[in-house]
């Protein structure tokens, strides 16, 4: 496995280097956007002073979106990518079986993508001038924001795998997620608050929230909720891609495009 | 259906240990209700180590859906396989047996160079990395592509490329390789290295399941034929004696210079001659059926003499019998409505007594695909 994630994590790295103008467009958008979030906000809210240690959260909420976004759609586009060019059956050939590769894949993606996201992020610390300090706990809800996205991934990919063209739906996708992360959730009370804890990422959200903007403490509770809620979705990823697999092997769509 | 529901019937247990690739009455059924058709009919194909079958068939009639069926990329409604014993379907490990090239497939990444992709495919079929870049290392120096190893593939010839595509198949020493149209859209140099390449693997041991639209590669490659017509196997020999069935050497053709007149021509109607200007067919009409009469290759060869007898003094062009190849015999089982008997003595397929048509040329039919 280990050598699997060497050999996933050298094909992504060289595959992405043999064009380097998609790397450095990448870490320019993604600067550029950041930098227009925080002078529009600026020019919202008065002075960079006034501004403060907001800066912290706007900072950790557009990481955390972009990278919600890159999992989400990673692997129903690299599905959807290999099956246009022809390399996803010989994926499938591996005796790994299909979902430890496209597993392993998506975790050496994310280490790529997550090195990209460190680049911008001090470039935009050099552009506002801004320290920013990140409790270390922050990583905890972190992980099952991944967990749960990554089972969201997942059955984007299951899609990918039956109906081949889901680019639509990948779009949709990005509303949903943005009314995900925006929607302050944990001030919710009642059902709707049960309903929230069910609902994909969103305790992991209310916890970055909590711990970023309002400088609360972790609640081991919620995040014991969160946890659930991340390994809830990743097993209905693992299950719903499987029987994705299982469905395309049927039809004998699996290279068809 | 999952793979539990998969077909297990009467699995074999010690006997397949002997095979590299062991499949039994395989179907595949596509669509559903009034639409749904059986796109694969009861295949079983069977391989033992360093075996070529060239496994052939008109378009649609299910060699593709019948090989990914064999790598484990398609389940079978019925059937079941088995590589060195192991089933692809319940066992991923079966994989590590198999190499396969498909058709229509890059098979490679573009971006990367040959020995990446190389590498990269080694260690998806479980080899360690540095095996897998040795391993990689090995095979471009035995395909002759060394100093491409640093070419991105893209910018690689499509010879060059279909090259790599087999030997990434070969990368973790298969038992079995599937070879999908390898030769296909290749030039001719190309093609005549990569027939001497699968010749080469074969050689070394490894089963090879070959498909091909060209006729003279399945003839010059395989040891044996699979012909597939309609998602049933119609026929399945040994290359040689399949071709041997579809020829008839009692039959002669002869090419003279000159115009024959009418009194030539109506003798050698009489001794059962077909005339066609310059060239005239002979085919004793009972022949076939009772090979190894002495009375009648006897009466056979004094109708030849007497053919001469007429003929002379006009000068020969040319003289020879009349002998199939393997397109004559893929035409003939494929174009034929008879019944099945794919492992008979004799086909039921009705043999010409009238000298071949022309078949097209493998090279068009190939470029029909």
């Amino acid at each position: 496995m280990i050598d699997l994630f060497i050999g996933e994590l050298k094909r992504t790295w060289l595959q992405t280097l043999r064009y380097p103008t998609e790397v450095i467009g990448g870490i320019v958008i993604l600067t550029a956007v950041f930098y227009g979030i925080f002078f529009s906000t600026q020019y919202m809210a008065g002075s960079a002073n006034a501004f403060g240690d907001r800066l912290d959260s706007l900072v950790v909420g557009y990481v955390t979106w972009t990278l919600v976004l890159y999992i989400l759609n990673d692997t129903a586009t690299s599905l959807q990518l290999e099956s246009q060019t022809g390399t996803l059956e010989q994926v499938f050939l591996s005796p790994f079986g299909a979902f430890k590769v496209f597993l392993v894949r998506a975790v050496a993606n994310l280490t790529l993508r997550m090195l990209l996201i460190l680049v911008v992020l001090g470039l935009i610390l050099w552009i506002t001038g801004s320290q920013l300090s990140f409790p270390s706990l922050l990583l905890l809800p972190l992980l099952t924001l991944i967990l749960a996205a990554s089972g969201l991934a997942f059955l984007a990919g299951s899609l990918a795998l039956v109906f081949k063209r889901v680019q639509q739906l990948l779009g949709l996708f990005q509303f949903v997620l943005l009314f995900l992360l925006a929607t302050p959730t944990e001030e919710w009370t009642g059902t709707a608050r049960t309903v929230a804890h069910m609902l994909p990422i969103l305790p992991s959200i209310g916890l970055l929230r909590g711990l970023m903007a309002r400088g609360e403490t972790l609640d081991w509770g919620l995040w014991a909720i969160a946890l659930a809620n991340g390994l809830i979705y990743f097993a209905i990823g693992i299950i719903v891609f499987r029987w994705a697999e299982r469905k395309a092997k049927r039809q004998g769509t699996l290279g068809g495009y | 259906m999952t793979t539990d529901s998969l077909p297990t019937d009467s699995l074999p247990t010690k006997a397949s240990a002997a095979f590299a690739l062991e499949s039994k009455d395989l179907r595949k059924f596509y669509g559903r209700g009034k639409r749904q058709f059986e796109a694969v009919r009861g295949v079983s194909l069977s391989l033992y180590p360093g075996e070529v079958l060239a496994f052939l068939g008109p378009n649609g009639a299910g060699k593709t859906t019948t090989i990914k069926m064999i790598a484990g990329l398609i389940y079978p409604d019925a059937g079941w396989v088995r590589i060195a014993g192991k089933d692809p379907h319940r066992q991923p490990d079966a994989l590590r047996g198999v190499g396969a090239v498909l058709e229509g497939n890059r098979n490679l990444y573009w971006r990367l160079t040959p020995l990446e992709n190389l590498e990269y495919f080694g260690v998806l079929r479980k080899l360690p990395r540095r095996m897998a870049r040795q391993r990689g290392l090995e095979l471009l120096e035995r395909f002759e592509l060394v100093d491409k190893q640093k070419e991105p593939v893209r910018k690689l010839s499509r010879g060059m490329q279909q090259k790599i595509a087999i030997a990434v198949a070969l990368i973790h020493e298969p038992k079995l390789l599937l070879l999908d149209e390898p030769t296909l859209g290749l030039d001719v140099e190309a093609g005549e290295t990569v027939k001497t390449l699968i010749r080469q693997v074969a050689d070394s041991g490894c089963a090879i399941l070959l498909t091909t639209h060209q006729l003279n590669v399945a003839e010059e490659l395989s040891d044996r034929v699979a012909v597939i017509r309609r998602g049933e196997i119609v026929a399945e020999k040994p290359t040689q004696e399949l071709i041997q069935q579809f020829s008839d050497r009692s039959a002669y053709r002869i090419e003279v210079a000159g115009t024959l007149d009418v009194s030539r021509k109506l003798a050698l109607e009489k001794l059962g001659a077909r005339v066609n200007n310059q060239v005239i067919h002979y085919a004793p009409p009972a022949a076939k059926h009772q090979k190894g009469s002495a009375q009648l290759t006897s009466r056979h060869s004094a109708n030849i003499y007497q053919i001469f007898s007429i003929l002379d003094p006009l000068p020969l062009v040319d003289v020879r019998q009349d002998k199939a190849d393997l397109t004559d015999a893929f035409l003939r089982l494929v174009q034929s409505d008879s019944p099945v008997d794919p492992k008979g003595d004799r086909t039921t397929t009705p043999l010409p007594t009238a000298p071949l048509p022309t078949a097209p040329s493998p090279t068009a039919s190939e470029t029909q695909q």
